[in-house]
């Protein structure tokens, strides 16, 4: 076994592995596991459902804890009382006893109890004293009314007493008056009915008594200044006071009907002015009363609900945790007869040992003499894909993840992704100080990543958060290309001497030809003389969009070669001589050679030989359309050039047939001959089962396993749950062929499309620095004319414009279409030349990935 | 003072910067990124200076100042 060293090249060794676990530390051998992470356990029990499963009680039971947990979490959002961080435990991950999880589900049962007792007597102490509240509002107004009714009709009563009610202070203003002369309502018999109602309900209400009653009434009605507070839903309502005066009980009776029925609370007063007051001062008393209780009940809450915030975030982890394991244990199958608990898992072979010395720890915890055993099964299974990646390449890993999930130990692309991403993306982005922009924001991120981990970010920021490391090589690789542009912020940047001189003019002036200091070639980049020339446009064109097509070709062919390696990792020969090898000369006869010529024409002095050079692409052109002409025969761009094009045009041609052919019929040959030999597809339905059959008596070969332990040699053959899409698949002439034809006409078409698609590095490239010298132009030229303190204060306001301006165009939105563009040359361009990509993704079950994907904060 | 040389001089640096770093690389599991990042990098780098190196060497138009036209 022991394999060579995982690495990002290709996806780990993985093992099927079999447990048996004693059923007494099940429990704790799947939480020794959940904390190491690296199983993938499959499920043995798929047909039965959830509820049939050995574990659910105990599932259920963490589901009510972890309910009551949520609730306390609730009641401490609703009170505004802070919970303890997670990060601020020491060890929150150490895993809990059995007895301490059946402590803590106990615990959390009787605070619930508690905490919900003191939340209903809270809540109705709440609901009296809104009562209270409405009472006193309602005794106020309706006295005003009675008042004022009084007033009309008789003189004005005289009061003695000295209440603060403002209503009746008000009365008192109106002055003295001898004591009133009592003529009561009653006696005129008429009736009244006051009470409270929702403000938005009073117009419905007019209407309804109006109709009702054919007018026969007085209403008198009055808002209550503040909004009444709803202790069910913490709303605020805002209500009047009505009071309704009619004659006869039956009337009466009719409004209380409808006033109830429409949501309004009915109060008591009495007309009796000196009773009412002794009803103010008696429900004054009582509101005092109810808030001293209500201050008590509510500090207790608090505090009970802060005892239970300081360790709420562990209890929830515990749970979260302990609730993962028992749904793993579902996932085991039972043998009844020998008390132990098997389980089949995906296991990175390289951890087989520290999963191994893990259970034996486990088992010496717990002080048992039967050990856990470790089997590792043979199996015709595809092994899921595993990477390992750390801060820095799980960015890269996502990207290419995001198309497919690898093929089990397939050539990883995201590890080259690590540098052509970036550096693709610089290409297009190339400039100095965007560059450097990008490399600060991404080292400001690395610098403060701890931080930013724990704390909440919006989903844009988080998003540029994950791809830090990106960022920063895209930073690095920008400053770079800005610098072989000699761009920052649209400025050259004169670095060496550059290897032109302007001509000296007729008046003296420099310019405007230049001439070429004689052999010196620029050493570092584009010459920062082309910057602002009349004809710049025309130089970088024709460089950037070579530039183009060479970085393509390299990109390619380096793809191509991915295919030669995966091919001789897989031992399908045929792979490379029906795939790799006539596509590779196919794709190096046109455009291998155009890349040749456009170094070819670069290298060489057409003015020091007095020639023209001849133009690429209509050679390009004739070599396809005339094979053996060229467009000037006299002026070839090398000896021989019509008979080599002819030689490379046929080469690519024959190379069509082959492609199409070779792997077809060749896979064709080999079933033939195979057949003949009286070979059949292996059916998976020969092998012995362990699982399926656990009481048959004479099944021996897993059962006398155990005892043995985990000798490779004897291991043991297990049926995989067989129909998951894992039967031999029977040979089929047509469809291999359709495939291959389908293959071929991609790949050459391919060729074209995409080498022209990586001319998309030279127009965002182009585009982006045409943005920024308009920008620079409309905005910072034009604040350098002003002078003096003016000058000063423009150029300062002038500054932050250019500079957010720079930000987020240039930067934010230009750099996210790039990094689209070299997205989009690596899924599509790239990977098509040598990714399988029908891997299964490694699930492992791990606490850590379960508690990131459902936080607990 | 011809320059010419200067792509295949940068060549047998970054040639020497590989296998540099092939066996520089710091050893452990992250040794395999090391070396595929570095020496990547260089190439990717090396080859965009080449290009535009040999893009400059034999130019076939010169600058033409824009401010100044010929009258």
């Amino acid at each position: 076994m022991a394999p060579t060293k995982d690495t990002l090249f290709r996806s780990a060794d993985m093992s099927l592995t079999q447990l048996y676990i004693a059923n007494e530390i099940g429990r704790e051998v799947v939480s020794a596991l959940g904390e190491l992470g690296v199983m993938d356990f499959r499920d043995l029990n798929s047909e039965t459902t959830a509820f049939q499963r050995t574990f659910t009680r105990e599932i259920r039971r963490l589901d009510n804890v972890e309910r009551q947990l949520r609730y306390f979490h609730g009641q401490m959002e609703k009170a505004s009382i802070p919970i303890r961080s997670i990060y601020d435990f020491n060890n929150p991950f150490t895993s809990p006893s059995a007895s301490e999880i059946d402590e803590l589900a106990d615990k959390s049962q009787s605070l619930e109890n508690r905490i919900s007792s003191l939340n209903e007597s809270y809540e109705t102490l709440k609901r009296r004293e809104v009562e209270l509240t409405e009472w006193r509002w309602v005794l106020r107004e309706a006295g005003g009314f009675f008042d004022r009714a009084r007033g009309q009709t008789e003189e004005i009563r005289h009061s003695l007493d000295n209440d603060d009610a403002p209503l009746l202070r008000d009365v008192e203003q109106h002055g003295q008056g001898e004591p009133a002369g009592e003529q009561s309502f009653s006696v005129m018999n008429i009736g009244f009915v006051a009470g409270v109602i929702p403000r938005e309900r009073i117009a419905a209400f007019e209407r309804i008594l109006w109709r009702t009653l054919r007018g026969n009434l007085y209403m008198n009605q009055s808002e209550i200044p503040e909004p009444i507070i709803n202790p069910e839903n913490n709303e605020e309502i805002s209500k009047n006071v009505f009071i309704i005066f009619a004659h006869g009980k039956e009337i009466i009776a009719k409004i209380r009907k409808i006033s109830e029925s429409l949501g309004a609370d009915l109060y008591s007063v009495d007309e009796n002015s000196e009773l009412r007051r002794d009803q103010i001062r008696e429900v004054n008393t009582r509101l005092s009363d109810l808030a001293s209780v209500l201050r008590n009940t509510k500090s207790t809450l608090d505090a009970e609900l802060t005892a239970i915030s300081r360790s709420l975030a562990a209890w929830m982890v515990i749970i979260k945790k302990e609730k993962g394991t028992y749904e793993t244990l579902n996932k085991f199958s039972y043998d009844h007869q020998r008390k132990t608990l098997i389980a089949e898992a995906w296991a990175p072979t390289n951890y087989l040992g520290l999963i191994k010395s893990t259970l034996q720890d486990v088992n010496d915890r717990a002080g048992l003499s039967v050990p856990t055993i470790v089997n590792q099964i043979k199996t015709t299974r595809t092994p899921p894909t595993y990477f390992k990646t750390n801060r820095f390449t799980l960015a890269f890993q996502t990207i290419i993840d995001a198309y497919g999930t690898i093929k089990y130990r397939e050539v990883n692309p995201a590890l080259p992704t690590i540098v052509t991403f970036p550096f693709l993306f610089a290409v297009m982005f190339g400039d100095f100080g965007h560059g450097m922009i990008l490399f600060l924001a991404a080292l400001a991120m690395i610098y403060y990543e701890r931080k930013l981990q724990r704390s909440k970010l919006d989903e844009l920021f988080s998003m540029i958060f994950y791809g830090r490391y990106i960022v920063f090589m895209m930073g690095i690789f920008s400053m770079y290309t800005g610098l072989v542009y000699c761009d920052a912020f649209s400025k050259p940047i004169p670095i060496f001497n550059s290897m032109w001189t302007w001509n000296e003019g007729d008046k003296g002036s420099l310019g405007p030809g230049a001439s070429r200091l004689d052999g010196y070639t620029y050493p570092f980049g584009l010459d920062w003389k082309w910057h602002s020339t009349d004809n710049d446009l025309l130089f970088s064109n024709s460089y950037k969009m070579k530039l183009s097509i060479l970085l393509g070709w390299c990109h390619m062919t380096f793809s191509l070669m991915w295919s030669l390696v995966n091919a001789r990792y897989f031992h399908t020969p045929i792979d490379i001589w029906g795939n790799f090898v006539p596509g590779m000369i196919f794709f190096q006869s046109i455009f291998g050679y155009l890349s040749f010529s456009i170094v070819y024409k670069w290298s060489v002095d057409w003015a020091a030989i007095g020639r023209q050079p001849p133009s690429l692409l209509n050679m390009l052109i004739y070599m396809f359309l005339r094979p053996g002409t060229l467009e000037d025969p006299e002026q070839p761009l090398f000896k021989g050039q019509a008979t080599i094009q002819v030689i490379l045009l046929l080469l690519a041609v024959i190379c069509i047939p082959i492609l199409l052919f070779l792997k077809p019929f060749y896979l064709r040959y080999e079933h033939n001959k195979a057949r003949a030999m009286g070979y059949r597809g292996i059916g998976e339905n020969t092998r012995v089962s362990a699982l399926d059959d656990d009481d048959d008596e004479g099944q021996t070969l897993n059962g006398g396993r155990e005892s043995f332990g985990d000798d490779d040699d004897g291991i043991a053959m297990i049926t995989q749950d067989i129909g998951h899409g894992e039967e031999h698949e029977e040979f089929e002439f047509s469809e291999i062929m359709i495939h291959q034809v389908i293959h071929t006409i991609e790949f050459c078409l391919n060729c074209v499309s995409h080498t022209a698609s990586y001319l998309r590095l030279w127009a965002l490239s182009l585009a982006h620095q045409r943005l920024s010298i308009v920008l620079w132009d409309m905005t910072m030229a034009n604040a350098f004319a002003f002078t003096g303190i003016g000058g000063a204060i423009i150029m300062v306001v002038v500054f932050y414009f250019w500079f957010s301006l720079t930000v987020f165009v240039l930067c934010v939105m230009e750099g996210t279409s790039a990094m689209l563009h070299s997205l989009r040359l690596h899924w599509v361009e790239a990977m098509s030349k040598h990714f399988m990509g029908d891997g299964v993704p490694f699930q492992p079950f791990s606490f850590k990935i379960l508690l990131e994907e459902d936080p607990v904060e | 003072m011809g320059n010419s040389w200067l792509p295949f001089v940068v060549l047998l640096v970054v040639v020497l910067f590989s296998f540099g770093v092939w066996f520089l690389a710091p050893k452990g599991e992250n040794q395999t990124v090391w070396r595929s990042t570095l020496i990547l990098s260089a190439v990717a780098m090396y080859l965009m200076w080449a290009i535009t190196f040999l893009a400059q060497m034999h130019p076939l138009i010169s600058p033409i100042r824009y401010d100044l036209r010929p009258e």
